[in-house]
């Protein structure tokens, strides 16, 4: 049988499910509990296979487990203690997976008409699952609901209010779902191409999130039309941090970053023009340390890792990461993953992808 | 304040010593300025616009062919029009591996060939417009105000060897005929607004050419570098994925021989080796063999080789879709080229990407 790029499912439940938690041997499973916190990403590995890694804090890795394609972003779920890793767009499957390594991995596929964008998020009380979902045909973007206490069946869905949907969050009480509409369009029949780059419509959307009814809607003005809203995260008072990807001229200095809140209108970060250009005019990733109350931004583009005040929205630090790419909350400030595997200060054998998430 | 400062010492600055070590023991090689503008220049003015030209010229006779077709009617021009699609159709297949820039505007892409079209509702729109012989659609700016799918060259396609068709031969100026004279003055008309796109001096080939705190779409060469790089690997996964996965998956008995792109003229293969051979002449014209140091030379090699055999395959596989999935010599091509497409990509993606110093396979991938 020819091995393709595609998902096989009988192939994939034998390489996500055989030996996830019999391969954690005592002393990994030891020195897991004592991890102080945990973070989970997606790589690859030198040989072209894909997988989902648990790390310790400082980045050492504790257990693997394999994926068919390219993972993108990652959630957590508090209650449940359980993570879920998607496919990258315009991939289908979307893996929940116990770092603790008690329980075999659920795989869950996107239905038929829809993939997903690869990214989600729980419901502070664990029992529902949502995932931001692309409705080709319809060129809409969806928000679909998996049922966490039922084996994520898929319950429902609810329009995301926009096109080209990428990142969503939950409100910490649960009531609303925020979501980044990138506003790209695009369609599994043409790969990754991004179809309308002259026509974008970049939004960022607060849904109900018992009825999907839309709370507020952000579209960009004109002169962002090419500003394409990417990334969420929530700070310690609720306020939304977005981050951006611009499609438009290199050598513009296009806002990058922006926050706001339930009922305000949004307000961009006005970062140093030396710091858009190190960016790239691309943020990857972005995270917030409520504790700290810092920002964290990464861009593969040129290579920077930036870190923001979040409550002034200044610049605290900026460095170059050589091919940064995911960021994540730390015990201490703000953990950087990159593509040639560094993370916290251990360099691993393998590419961190794109996003980093802490389980925690 | 000092608190967190202390916490980003712990991350950001430990990362960094982490990539310092690394650093001393695998270098990654540096692109100079010099050398990657010079890759871009070779890019743009000896693949792409050439590329675009080729498309352009092969356009213009297509239209030529359709209008003797449609004023006279004949085996003889019949039998060139078909030809003279299969010419147009290649050459976009040689240059559709550009997915970037002008291309993207205004549906072009999408207009010069609307595939995979799974449900068929671009054919069932080709056939309405067909069967409701629809005036709107035989002047070229009549179609371009239509639905993308009955623009291209998957709708002449389906007027020159669909249902129907006799009617080329048998009626002059048939509504038929006309309407697929103009598909082909829309696709030319397409192929000219590239062309002069990418020839206008001051234009994309600037930018392109002269990556810089002046382009408008590189900021350094290699950005330009990454980008010609992801052209190549993304056209290569594109031939995997829609040009055969469309068809077949590599099981027998789960085939969709009619799926598969320009099944009816039988240029199915013709069209992968049209793709193949797009991505060999970018690999060559461009030049990135000269950024890569000696001892990484032989990855051109085996990329070249790799090419070579999956183009020869392409070209051998029964041009008969039908036949192709339900033989099983057959099916053993296919299963070659799925397989081989799988390493192309690899060797494209880590091979000279890694060989060109541009990440572990991910960074000329755009992160999303």
């Amino acid at each position: 049988m020819v091995r393709t790029g595609d998902i096989d499912r009988r192939q994939f439940m034998r390489a996500a499910g055989i030996g996830f938690l019999a391969a954690l041997s005592p002393e990994r499973l030891y020195a897991l509990e004592r991890a102080e916190a945990v973070f989970a990403a997606g790589f690859r590995s030198p040989d072209g296979a894909y997988g989902i890694a648990t790390t310790t804090a400082d980045g050492k890795i504790i257990d693997r487990i394999a994926l068919p394609a390219r993972a993108h972003g990652l959630a957590y779920c508090r209650v449940t203690g359980r993570g879920v890793a998607f496919a990258r767009r315009p991939g289908t499957f979307a893996m929940i997976f116990d770092p603790k390594g008690l329980e075999q991995p659920v795989l869950i596929h996107a239905p038929e008409g829809r993939h997903y964008y690869g990214h989600g998020y729980f419901s502070p009380d664990g029992r529902l699952l949502y995932a931001s979902e692309n409705d080709f045909d319809g060129n809409r973007g969806m928000i679909g609901l998996y049922d966490a206490t039922n084996g994520f069946a898929r319950i429902g869905e609810f329009e995301a209010a926009g096109i080209g949907t990428h990142d969503m969050t939950v409100s910490d009480d649960g009531r609303h779902l925020i979501v980044a509409n990138g506003g790209i369009e695009t369609h599994p029949d043409f790969g990754r191409t991004k179809l309308n780059l002259d026509r974008m419509q970049p939004s960022l959307a607060i849904l109900e999130a018992a009825t999907g009814h839309v709370v507020e809607r952000h579209a960009l003005p004109p002169a962002l039309s090419q500003l394409s809203t990417r990334h969420l995260d929530v700070d310690e008072g609720g306020r939304i941090w977005f981050a951006c990807q611009y499609e438009g001229a290199r050598s513009d200095l296009p806002p990058l970053a922006g926050s706001f809140a339930l009922g305000q209108d949004l307000r961009f970060v006005s970062l140093p023009d030396e710091t858009t250009q190190r960016l790239g005019n691309y943020v990857g990733a972005i995270a917030v340390n409520r504790k700290e109350r810092l920002v964290g931004l990464t861009s593969p583009k040129v290579g920077a890792a930036v870190i923001l005040d979040a409550r002034t929205g200044k610049v605290l630090a900026e460095q170059a990461v050589p091919d940064a790419a995911g960021v994540a909350s730390a015990p201490d400030g703000l953990a950087v993953s990159s593509y040639r595997g560094t993370l916290a200060g251990t360099r691993s054998p393998l590419a961190w992808d794109q996003h980093l998430v802490h389980l925690a | 304040m000092s608190r967190w400062l202390s916490a980003l010492a712990l991350t950001l600055i430990s990362a960094t010593t982490a990539l310092a070590q690394e650093a001393d023991t695998a270098p990654h090689k540096t692109l100079s300025e010099e050398a990657t503008k010079h890759v871009m220049v070779k890019v743009v003015d000896d693949f792409i616009r050439p590329g675009y030209r080729d498309f352009a010229g092969k356009s213009a006779m297509l239209t030529d062919a359709m209008a003797s077709l449609c004023a006279a009617p004949s085996e003889k021009t019949y039998a060139t029009a078909q030809s003279a699609f299969a010419d147009a159709a290649t050459r976009w297949a040689q240059i559709e591996i550009v997915r970037v820039g002008p291309v993207l505007d205004a549906y072009r892409f999408e207009r010069i060939l609307f595939y995979p079209d799974r449900k068929g509702t671009g054919l069932r729109q080709v056939q309405a417009v067909i069967a409701s012989a629809d005036e709107g659609a035989t002047s070229p700016a009549g179609l371009a105000q239509k639905s993308v799918a009955v623009q291209g060259l998957g709708a002449l396609e389906f007027v020159l060897y669909g249902t129907g068709k006799d009617v080329l031969l048998s009626e002059k100026n048939s509504f038929r005929c006309r309407y697929g004279l103009s598909i082909a003055g829309n696709v030319q008309r397409i192929a000219t607004e590239l062309t002069q796109a990418w020839d206008e001096p001051d234009g994309i080939q600037q930018d392109w050419k002269n990556p810089g705190k002046d382009s408008a779409v590189f900021r350094d060469g290699h950005e330009g570098v990454t980008e010609a790089l992801g052209i190549l690997v993304h056209s290569a996964e594109a031939a995997r994925d829609q040009r055969i996965e469309t068809f077949y998956k590599g099981e027998a008995n789960n085939t969709f021989p009619r799926q598969a792109l320009f099944w009816r003229s039988k240029l199915t293969f013709p069209m992968l080796a049209g793709n193949l051979e797009g991505i060999h002449r970018l690999l060559d014209a461009s030049g990135f063999r000269d950024l890569l140091a000696p001892d990484q030379q032989p990855i051109i090699g085996s990329i070249d080789f790799v090419l070579k055999s999956l183009t020869k395959v392409t070209n051998d596989v029964n041009p008969d879709v039908e036949v192709a999935v339900a033989d099983e010599k057959e099916r053993q091509k296919l299963d070659f080229l799925l397989m081989n497409s799988r390493d192309l990509i690899l060797r494209l993606n880590d091979g000279l990407g890694g060989g060109l110093g541009l990440g572990a396979g991910f960074s000329f991938s755009d992160g999303d």
